[in-house]
């Protein structure tokens, strides 16, 4: 009976077509303010990492002076180059990598191509696997490069084309920081949304920009390449000049991730991250209470606010505004199955039972809320260009996937069966006798 | 075919109770053709609504086709509704946008046919009531008279036990009552059993037997018959009537 009734509700959209329009028009209006604003949040709010976002850490030590402690403070979101090199050689975790923001000009060597400012980050090898980049061309450094402190780099791909044009670059050098660095690798087109491997003085925030080389993190400290980002010496600065002094400092300006096998080594990470910081006060270091946070990519992101109270409020604004066309539905419908109470009155005369008026009706229902997400899908198309005109960052957030396209049907869907529950329910209760003798 | 007991039926509002039907008995035997005469008010369609199952009863007992359908729930009825019964209305009733084939095709769907069954049954219909060809028009394309025939044949296609036939030429400008009319007798004679509420003594005249309903019971039929007949000046079929029930 169920394509019996879907034809039922397929002729009756032809059925005063101005009444139907509205219907339509109504359910597809509000259901595409809430998809293009939802569609928003859910990038936003993504896990940009699904197989792994459980395993990857951030560690968060509080290493800032006793003066002005109160109980409940945030440790840091970044820590000092002592406890990166420390918890680098700590063998913690199955891969483990500090990341820092660095700034470096590259000569590329052409004459018709003059020096250029790239913006990268300085990580060890085991960034690239911890974070499924994709290669290109090459692979990651090696171990020993990394030990070694050698001089080698891992392009983005708009670099490597930007330099060396669509060909394998890899074994060719280019010069940077007055010394020539070899290239192992050129990686393919990353753009994780949000960027969550880099969520701090990120290029270009949480949602856009992509960083454009990568070289060993102990090789730019070699190089004492500064931190392209927010530096936090907790109102105490190195008490020793120059670059050594800056990397013995408790600044905090590097960030750490460490990969465990489940979510499972979560707490074990945290507890050995406790026991650090008792070490460390063996030294003559963190003074405060222990005070350490261990948070997977989803627990980071939430920390750092990725999802902005403005994207929340307006799609909790968008769905009041999808009820209030539900309602507009509802009284829609109503009108239009009130004015069917004969035909009601005929088929249960001939033989259809309550539950069969439900379901026709409801299916009925259900088709205006198929061409309602229909049209309501080209909507949310309109809607989410026109978010996309607000800034870069909404242009990167404001894309439609498959998901988000099933949903906007599926809500619409769910939304006009919903607001069908009245109307319908009430043409269940037409009695038949009454009906037929007022025809 | 259809028998009732005591029936009664009473219609309650917190203010009074009206008593529609009250003490009604009444029995149609299979392949009858029983017309239903009496004035307005007296529950003649309170009558046809609860023999056609339409409405639920107060008290008394009700057998349709052996079934006693007293305490029955909606599935219930509505099941034997769709296998026993056949309904004709004054209005006719079709649905507007659904063709001549869809509209006959409604009763049948709701009785879980398959498609080749009801394909066969509603041409069978149609062709038994002359529209064969109309088979792909609407409702708005006929006429009142094609349009009571394409009643006819939605009430046919499902082979009731009993068609129940309220006013069915109400509408009609007598060349087509007389038509339907005819198409009922016909539909009689190949062994449906019929129940026609009627205003019109003549074509009460043509059933083989009348059931007159005053103030919600069947009363004398051969004296309030001849009665009825005479006060609207059908004498002949007054006397008729009179000699045949003698």
């Amino acid at each position: 009976m169920f394509r019996y009734y879907f034809q039922l509700g397929i002729r009756s959209l032809r059925r005063n077509p101005m009444l139907t329009a509205l219907m339509v028009v109504t359910l597809a209006v509000g259901v595409a303010a809430s998809m293009a604003t939802f569609t928003v949040l859910y990038t936003m709010s993504g896990d940009p990492i699904p197989g792994k976002s459980d395993r990857l850490f951030v560690p968060r030590l509080d290493n800032a002076p006793i003066t002005g402690y109160a109980e409940g403070d945030e440790p840091s979101d970044q820590m000092t180059y002592i406890d990166a090199n420390n918890l680098l050689a700590s063998g913690q975790g199955v891969r483990r990598t500090a990341v820092y923001g660095i700034t470096t000009a590259i000569e590329s060597g052409r004459p018709d191509l003059p020096p250029f400012l790239v913006q990268g980050v300085a990580p060890t090898r085991d960034f690239f696997e911890m974070f499924e980049v994709p290669f290109l061309y090459g692979s990651a450094w090696s171990a020993d490069d990394d030990t070694a402190r050698k001089d080698v780099v891992v392009l983005s791909r708009e670099t490597s084309e930007k330099v060396f044009g669509k060909i394998n670059p890899v074994g060719k050098r280019i010069r940077m920081e007055d010394a020539e660095w070899q290239i192992v690798g050129v990686i393919d087109t990353w753009n994780p949304l949000p960027r969550y491997y880099r969520l701090i003085n990120g290029n270009g925030g949480s949602f856009t920009g992509a960083d454009q080389l990568f070289i060993p993190f102990q090789t730019a400290v070699r190089h004492e390449m500064g931190n392209s980002g927010n530096n936090n010496c907790n109102g105490a600065g190195p008490t020793e000049p120059g670059w050594q002094g800056w990397i013995k400092s408790e600044c905090d300006w590097i960030q750490f991730w460490f990969e465990g096998k489940s979510a499972a080594d979560q707490p074990r990470l945290k507890e050995f991250l406790g026991a650090y910081v008792t070490e460390q006060k063996k030294l003559g270091r963190y003074p405060r209470p222990v005070n350490v946070r261990m948070e997977n990519v989803m627990e980071w992101m939430q920390h750092l606010g990725v999802v902005s109270a403005d994207a929340k409020l307006s799609t909790w604004l968008a769905f009041g505004f999808l009820l209030v066309c539900l309602v507009n539905t509802v009284g829609l419908l109503l009108a239009k199955f009130s004015a069917r109470a004969g035909e009601v009155g005929v088929r249960r005369a001939l033989g259809a039972t309550k539950s069969e008026i439900f379901h026709q009706y409801l299916i009925e229902a259900a088709v205006v809320g198929l061409v309602g997400g229909l049209l309501g899908l080209l909507l949310s198309f309109g809607g989410l260009w026109l978010i996309s005109l607000q800034s870069d960052e909404m242009a990167t957030l404001a894309k439609m996937d498959w998901a988000m396209l099933a949903m906007t049907l599926s809500l619409s869907l769910a939304a006009s069966i919903l607001a069908g529950l009245l109307p319908t329910w009430r043409a269940c209760q037409v009695t038949p006798a009454l009906q037929l003798k007022t025809q | 075919m259809l028998r009732m007991h005591n029936l009664s039926k009473v219609y309650r509002t917190h203010l009074i109770e009206t008593h529609a039907l009250r003490g009604f008995d009444i029995h149609v035997a299979k392949g009858e053709f029983v017309a239903v005469t009496g004035p307005s008010g007296s529950g003649k369609t309170t009558f046809l609504n609860i023999a056609g199952l339409l409405e639920e009863f107060t008290g008394g007992d009700y057998l349709l086709d052996g079934v006693n359908v007293k305490g029955m729930d909606d599935n219930a009825r509505s099941k034997l509704r769709n296998e026993k019964l056949g309904f004709i209305f004054q209005g006719f009733n079709l649905i507007p946008d659904l063709n001549l084939f869809d509209n006959v095709d409604v009763p049948l769907r709701y009785r879980g046919f398959n498609a080749a069954e009801r394909k066969r049954r509603i041409e069978e219909a149609l062709g038994r009531v002359g529209l064969s060809s109309r088979i792909k028009h609407y409702p708005a394309e006929l006429s009142g008279g094609q349009q009571q025939r394409v009643a006819i044949a939605r009430a046919l296609a499902g082979e009731p036990r009993l068609l129940l036939a309220d006013e069915p030429t109400g509408n009609l400008d007598s060349q087509m009552a007389r038509g339907v009319m005819e198409l009922l007798e016909e539909i009689n004679e190949q062994g449906t059993t019929i129940l026609m509420v009627t205003h019109d003594p003549e074509l009460a005249a043509r059933a083989q037997r009348n059931v007159h309903i005053i103030d919600g019971q069947v009363s004398d039929l051969m004296k309030e018959t001849s009665a009825s007949l005479a006060f609207v000046g059908a004498a002949s079929a007054a006397n008729a009537y009179a000699a045949d029930n003698t």
